[in-house]
């Protein structure tokens, strides 16, 4: 069997990035990073030190693609439960 | 009229399949090599199917995926980098070869 550092499976990418930082992609055009402290199947997640990202894309509906003017809202959390099913990306910090 | 000849030509049986197409033949053979993923939004995943140390360590039954050396595209145009990057199988619409298998 593999060692700690193995990848058998999607889930151990996340396992890996306990106690890290993490950049989360969200459904409806937000976007999380935080410190992982847990997940599950499901990739419900629990972040700490949280900042969340929405992007707003305001203006004409007929403003050429790209060129919308796109408000950013940020707000921070200290603690947040994501339920895994808006969850579509989680990227660990990269580690060259 | 007994003794009837057979059927001058009987129709060829099918050929074999040539590339023992099942999907998760084609998901051996893309594993180490770049891949796109479409999820249902319409953005593209353009990255590596995650290949260390073993074979289909980058999908699940659930087809979450594991990407390393991640891009992503929207309208064809980068939007993000990411090095490695976990997706969630629900958001899955396609996975396609982007080099020669």
């Amino acid at each position: 069997m593999d060692t700690s550092s193995g990848i058998q499976e999607p889930f151990d990418l996340i396992r890996l990035s306990l106690s890290e930082r993490v950049f989360v992609k969200l459904r409806g055009d937000r976007e999380l990073t935080g410190i992982l402290h847990a997940y599950d199947g499901h990739m419900n997640l629990i972040l700490s030190d949280v900042e969340e990202t929405i992007m707003l894309v305001d203006g004409t509906e007929g403003a050429p693609p790209g060129h919308g003017v796109v408000n950013v809202a940020k707000r921070k959390m200290e603690m947040l439960f994501v339920r895994g099913d808006g969850v579509i990306l989680v990227s660990p910090p990269s580690r060259t | 009229m007994d003794g009837t000849p057979p059927p001058p030509e009987a129709t060829p049986p099918p050929p074999p399949p040539v590339t023992s197409g099942s999907p998760t033949e084609f998901l051996k053979n893309v594993v180490g090599k770049r891949v796109v993923v479409r999820l249902t939004s319409g953005v593209d995943y353009l990255g590596m199917f995650f290949s260390r140390l073993r074979v289909l360590s980058c999908l699940d039954g659930y087809m979450n995926i594991a990407l390393e050396q991640t891009e992503e595209h929207v309208n064809g145009t980068v939007t993000n980098r990411y090095g490695d990057a976990f997706i969630r199988g629900n958001n899955v619409l396609y996975i396609s070869a982007a080099e020669p298998l």
